[in-house]
C-alpha cells in the first residue's frame, strides 16, 4: 500500500491539474491580501459579521472555494486512472481491489486535505507578513475558525472519492460534483418561494455547503457545529461504502 | 514433473445469463509458453481476467503458484500482464509511466526500466509521451510493462497486435529468452494461429467460452501431420491387426469408427489389402495432412 502511495505522490506532479490547483490557490490569495478582502464564493447567504471580524477569519468563512478545487486533485487521482484504463495495471499485476481502494482513498484524502491545511495557513502567514497584525487574526483564532470546517472538508472529500468510483467517468463525475451544489440550493430556494415548504427550505439552505462552511468557521453554535460534525461523519462512513463496494464488485474494464 | 504455475478447475464467468467462460479446466507448468487460442470472443480474456483479478469467476476455482483465493492473490507481485490494449498515463513518457510502476511493485533498481525498454526496442522513445505512440510503440510498451522485475508468470493477451512483420520476430526472440534464459512462464493469447505456433510449446484450443482441447506442441504436429485415416466399424479389430500383422504401432483411434496412422512407412492399398483380409469392414481410406487452421476449424465445428 505505501508503494502505491509513493507512486501517486510521484505521478501527481504530472498532471495538470496539480499545477492548476496551485495556480488558481495562488492567484485568489494574491488577491485576496492585496485588496485586503474574503475573497471566495458562496451560494448560500451573505456572510453575517461585524466590523471587527479580521480578513484571514473571513477568508476562511468564505473556504467554499475549496470545494470546487478539491476536486482536481481526487479527479487527477482516481478518474485519471479510470479514462485511461491504467487501473487494470496495478489489479493485475501489483494489488488487490481492497487494497488499491484503501490506498488510493488514504493518499487521495491525505494529499487533498494536506493541500487545503497548506493553502490556508500559507495564506494566513502571508497575509499576516504583508498586511501586518490590525489586519490578522491570533494563530488560534485562526486555527480554532480554519479546523471547526475541517471535518466537513474532509466529508466533502471523502464524498468525492466515493463518487469518482461510483461513477468512474471523469466527464460523469465532473457534472455531479459542480452542478450538485448548485442544484440543491435552487431547489431549497423553489421550496422557499412555497408557504407549505418553506420551512424544509429553511432547514435545507442552513445545511447547504457553503453556509455550513462559513458559519463553521464564525463560531455559530455548538449544537450547530455538533449537528455538522455528526453530517460530517455520516457522509464519510456512506461515501466509504458507496466508493468500496462499487469498486470491489464490478469488473474492471 | 515441472512445477504447476497456474491450474484452473471448472473455472466459470456468467454476465447474466451470458457464459463467457464454461467450466475450463487448464494448467500451466514452469517455463511454458502456452497459447491460448481462440477466436474473438471465445473466452481467452475473460480467463485471463479471472486469474489475474480483474473479474471474480462466478464457478470454479484456480491455483497460482500453488495458492488458492486470497493467498493467491497475494502471489500478484509475481505476474507481469498486458491484458487487452496497453494502458498507461498519455501526458507521461515511457519512461515516467515506467517509473510509476516501479514505484508501486516497490522495485528499487530503476535500471531495470532501461533495460526493459531495450528488450523492446524503445530505449530511443523513453523520453517520449505514450498520447504520441504508435499503436506498435504501445504495444511494445506494454510488454515493457509486463517484463519489469522479471516476474515469474508473463500473461499477455494478444501481445502481436499492431506489430509490424519484424516487430512480431523480434519479439518471438524476446519471449524464448525470457522462457529459456530467465525461466519465465508466459501465457499468450492470440487468434493467429501460426503465430502462437511459431513461440508455444503447450496450447489450449478455447471456443464460445468452452476448453476444447489442451495440447503440447509434439501432439499438435502429430496430429496435424500426414496420416492414413482408416474408418471402420471394429476399430478395436482394426488397431489389433495393425499391430500384429503390419507391426504398426504409431496410430491413433480417434473415435469409434476412426482410426489415424501416422507411420510414415504406411501405404494406403497394403493397409486396405491387410484389414480386408483380416475380415474387418473398411468403409473408407484416404490419406490426410491439415493445417493448423483446418485443424482449429474442425475443433470448433465439433463442439
Amino acid at each position: 500500500m505505501l508503494n502505491l502511495i509513493k507512486a501517486d505522490l510521484y505521478r501527481i506532479t504530472k498532471t495538470k491539474g496539480f499545477y492548476l490547483y496551485w495556480a488558481i490557490v495562488l492567484v485568489t490569495y494574491i488577491v485576496n491580501i492585496a485588496y485586503k478582502s474574503y475573497g471566495g464564493i458562496s451560494l448560500g447567504a451573505p456572510l453575517e459579521y461585524d466590523e471587527s471580524l479580521q480578513i484571514d477569519i473571513g477568508a476562511v468563512a468564505m473556504n467554499f472555494t475549496f470545494y470546487f478545487l478539491n476536486i482536481f486533485p481526487v479527479f487527477s487521482i482516481i478518474c485519471g486512472e479510470y479514462s485511461e484504463h491504467t487501473i487494470k495495471n496495478s489489479i493485475s499485476s501489483t494489488i488487490s481491489k481492497k487494497n488499491f481502494f484503501i490506498s488510493k482513498y488514504i493518499f487521495t484524502m491525505g494529499y487533498t486535505l494536506f493541500s487545503y491545511v497548506f493553502a490556508n495557513y500559507a495564506y494566513y502567514f502571508a497575509n499576516r507578513l504583508i498586511n501586518g497584525e490590525d489586519y490578522s487574526s491570533t494563530f488560534g483564532e485562526f486555527s480554532g475558525a480554519f479546523f471547526r470546517q475541517f471535518p466537513l472538508m474532509a466529508a466533502i472529500v471523502s464524498l468525492f472519492i466515493g463518487l469518482a468510483f461510483l461513477l468512474r467517468k471523469g466527464a460523469a463525475f465532473n457534472s455531479v460534483t459542480i452542478i450538485t451544489p448548485i442544484v440543491y440550493t435552487s431547489a431549497a430556494l423553489a421550496l422557499y418561494g412555497i408557504s407549505s415548504t418553506k420551512k424544509i427550505a429553511e432547514k435545507l439552505l442552513t445545511y447547504e455547503t457553503s453556509t455550513m462552511l462559513s458559519r463553521l468557521a464564525l463560531d455559530y453554535s455548538s449544537n450547530y457545529t455538533v449537528k455538522c460534525f455528526i453530517i460530517s461523519a455520516l457522509i464519510i462512513i456512506l461515501s466509504l461504502f458507496i466508493g468500496y463496494f462499487s469498486f470491489t464488485k464490478r469488473e474492471l474494464e | 514433473m515441472h512445477e504447476i504455475v497456474l491450474q484452473t478447475n471448472s473455472l466459470t464467468k456468467q454476465y447474466g445469463k451470458f457464459t463467457a467462460l464454461d467450466n475450463a479446466n487448464m494448467t500451466v507448468y514452469h517455463q511454458d509458453i502456452y497459447g491460448l487460442i481462440g477466436k474473438n470472443g471465445a473466452g481467452k480474456t475473460t480467463l485471463m481476467k479471472v486469474v489475474t483479478g480483474l473479474t471474480e469467476q462466478t464457478g470454479g476455482t484456480f491455483k497460482l503458484f500453488g495458492k488458492s483465493g486470497s493467498a493467491a492473490a497475494k502471489e500478484k507481485s509475481r505476474i507481469g500482464c498486458l491484458i487487452e490494449n496497453p494502458a498507461f498515463f498519455g501526458n507521461m513518457t515511457a519512461y515516467q509511466n515506467l517509473k510509476y510502476y516501479c514505484l508501486q511493485k516497490g522495485i528499487t533498481d530503476l535500471s531495470q526500466i532501461d533495460e526493459a525498454l531495450k528488450l523492446v526496442n524503445l530505449t530511443d522513445a523513453k523520453n517520449k509521451k505514450f498520447r504520441k505512440f504508435s499503436l506498435g510503440m504501445k504495444q511494445r510498451l506494454g510488454i515493457a510493462f509486463a517484463i519489469l522485475d522479471n516476474p515469474d508468470l508473463i500473461i499477455l493477451d494478444e501481445p502481436i497486435n499492431g506489430l509490424d512483420p519484424i516487430g512480431i520476430s523480434e519479439l518471438r526472440d524476446t519471449f524464448r529468452k525470457l522462457s529459456q534464459e530467465r525461466g519465465i512462464t508466459l501465457i499468450i493469447s492470440s487468434h493467429i494461429l501460426s503465430e502462437l505456433y511459431a513461440v508455444a510449446n503447450r496450447f489450449l484450443f478455447i471456443d464460445g467460452g468452452k476448453v476444447l482441447k489442451e495440447i503440447t506442441k509434439e501432439e499438435l504436429d502429430k496430429e496435424c501431420s500426414r496420416c492414413i485415416v482408416v474408418t471402420t466399424d471394429d476399430t478395436k479389430k482394426a488397431a489389433a491387426a495393425l499391430e500384429s500383422k503390419l507391426n504398426i504401432t504409431d496410430y491413433k483411434v480417434i473415435s469409434e469408427t476412426e482410426i489415424r496412422i501416422y507411420d510414415e512407412n504406411a501405404k494406403t492399398e497394403t493397409l486396405n489389402k491387410t484389414l480386408f483380409q483380416n475380415e474387418i469392414n473398411v468403409t473408407g481410406i484416404h490419406e490426410s495432412g491439415v493445417s493448423l487452421e483446418e485443424y482449429f476449424k474442425q475443433f470448433v465445428r465439433e463442439a
